[in-house]
């Protein structure tokens, strides 16, 4: 299983972006500044979005799914149960992942945007996608959850996962690092040993490479650990 | 056509032209190659196609039943056409100067308020249509008239929470009544020369109107 992404171009009047690798199943994190295009290729890498020039090669895909960074777009049921639903998933079990039992016959709606978030990145993990596009998936939850949700998503390895973020503290365990760089998807290579390279990398992985030292990857405890070798 | 008074006094004569002739709806026609951008813009509109099939539907009727449907297709094709231009054309704000401008600071506001209120609603439908249509896609559901409904539900229910919000929001700024605007006009010469076409254009289709009635007569 793998997706090409064949000399993939979108050009907006004077905006551009440029993506051209091939990605195969682990957890990709792709980051970069505001506007380097994250959102418009995570849409086409889900095949929203027809792109300017290129191609999609999806070898031994079969479906795929995008969590878009407003979780609110996704609504398209009258209820919460009727949401489950139509993502194909039990709506009870994707309630008690989300931390929200009983509230099936509740408008989706009536829910906080955290708690939508939470409920839809559950649905999600409950069918076997192929692929999943996450853009932005720990927008409107809170330090806790951005934690919960990072490791959920990290037990999706076994899949093509595309983590596009700007978060700095919570991220999932990380197989291969990718970077928007003036417009052009730059892959790192594997994690850890593409850390070094990495520009937009948060502050305190920052300090821990200028310290050398190299954590094992990017999750809050690998941090933490690296913290504990740094200070001895 | 920066100047919104011009635009609506356009509008008006242009499609008072187009109903009534067919010649008036041909040079309508030709008025909207001034601003083509607005004409582009309008032409690639999805609903404006939506639309058009009706009036050929009526046209076609016309036609069979011993009228002149051609002449009703073209016209209210232009008609139609006129109202997507101008709408393209239109900047937030506009009406609300507007009608300030008509009305003054008291009715004025209130109308002008509502009909802002009301555009903004027509973009957003738009764009929560678009975004359903994505989702659906990606859920693999298809368009069917069951689940048209629901998205039909769904907007209904968007526009109410958006009307709440967007009625909190006044209430909090302490609107009742009326409001201070100073609306701001800015007309260049070819926007008055094109506005000042519009009535000419109205004379030659009433003119080609009364040209028919003298021949019927």
């Amino acid at each position: 299983m793998k997706l090409v992404l064949d000399r993939i171009t979108v050009a907006r009047d004077e905006w551009h972006c440029h993506a051209d690798g091939t990605l195969h199943p682990g957890i990709h994190l792709v980051t970069g500044r505001v506007g380097s295009g994250k959102t418009t290729l995570a849409r086409i890498i889900s095949g929203v979005l027809n792109p300017s020039s290129g191609k999609i090669i999806r070898e031994g895909i079969s479906s795929s799914m995008l969590c878009q960074q407003f979780p609110e777009y996704h609504v398209t049921g009258a209820t919460v149960a009727k949401e489950a639903e139509s993502y194909g998933v039990a709506a009870e079990k994707a309630m008690e992942i989300a931390g929200l039992s009983g509230l099936g016959e509740e408008d989706p709606f009536r829910l906080s945007r955290g708690e939508l978030r939470r409920f839809q990145i559950a649905c999600l993990e409950l069918r076997d996608w192929d692929l999943i596009v996450f853009d932005e998936p720990f927008s409107a939850l809170d330090c806790q959850e951005k934690q919960r949700v990072s490791r959920r998503i990290s037990l999706l390895s076994s899949r093509i996962v595309i983590v596009f973020t700007h978060e700095q503290r919570y991220l999932p365990r990380t197989d291969f690092l990718w970077e928007m760089r003036d417009g052009v998807l730059q892959f790192l290579g594997t994690v850890p040993q593409a850390l070094p390279y990495w520009e937009t990398a948060p502050g305190h992985v920052r300090m821990l490479l200028e310290n050398g030292i190299i954590p094992a990857n990017l999750t809050e405890e690998d941090l933490r650990e690296g913290l504990c070798r740094m200070q001895g | 056509m920066q100047d919104a008074r011009l635009r609506l006094f356009s509008v008006l004569l242009l499609s008072v032209a187009s109903f009534i002739s067919t010649l008036g709806a041909i040079l309508a026609l030709i008025w909207l190659f001034l601003y083509p951008a607005y004409l582009k813009a309008a032409l690639l509109s999805k609903a404006y196609y939506l639309l058009l099939p009706f009036t050929g539907i009526v046209a076609l009727i016309m036609q069979i039943s011993g009228g002149d449907g051609l002449s009703y297709f073209i016209r209210m094709g232009v008609l139609l056409l006129i109202g997507f231009t101008i709408f393209r054309g239109w900047a937030p704000g506009e009406f609300l100067d507007l009608s300030v401008w008509l009305l003054g600071r008291r009715r004025g506001f209130d109308l002008g308020l509502a009909i802002e209120i009301t555009i903004q609603g027509i973009d957003e439908a738009t764009r929560d249509w678009s975004r359903i249509l994505t989702t659906m896609k990606l859920k693999g559901m298809h368009p069917d008239i069951r689940n048209m409904a629901s998205v039909g539900f769904l907007m209904i229910h968007l526009r109410l929470l958006r009307a709440r919000d967007q009625a909190d929001l006044l209430t909090t700024r302490g609107y009742k009544s009326g409001g201070s605007c100073c609306p701001d006009f800015q007309a260049s010469n070819r926007d008055i020369i094109a506005s000042l076409c519009t009535i000419l254009i109205l004379f030659i289709s009433f003119a080609a109107v009364r040209d028919i009635f003298i021949l019927m007569m």
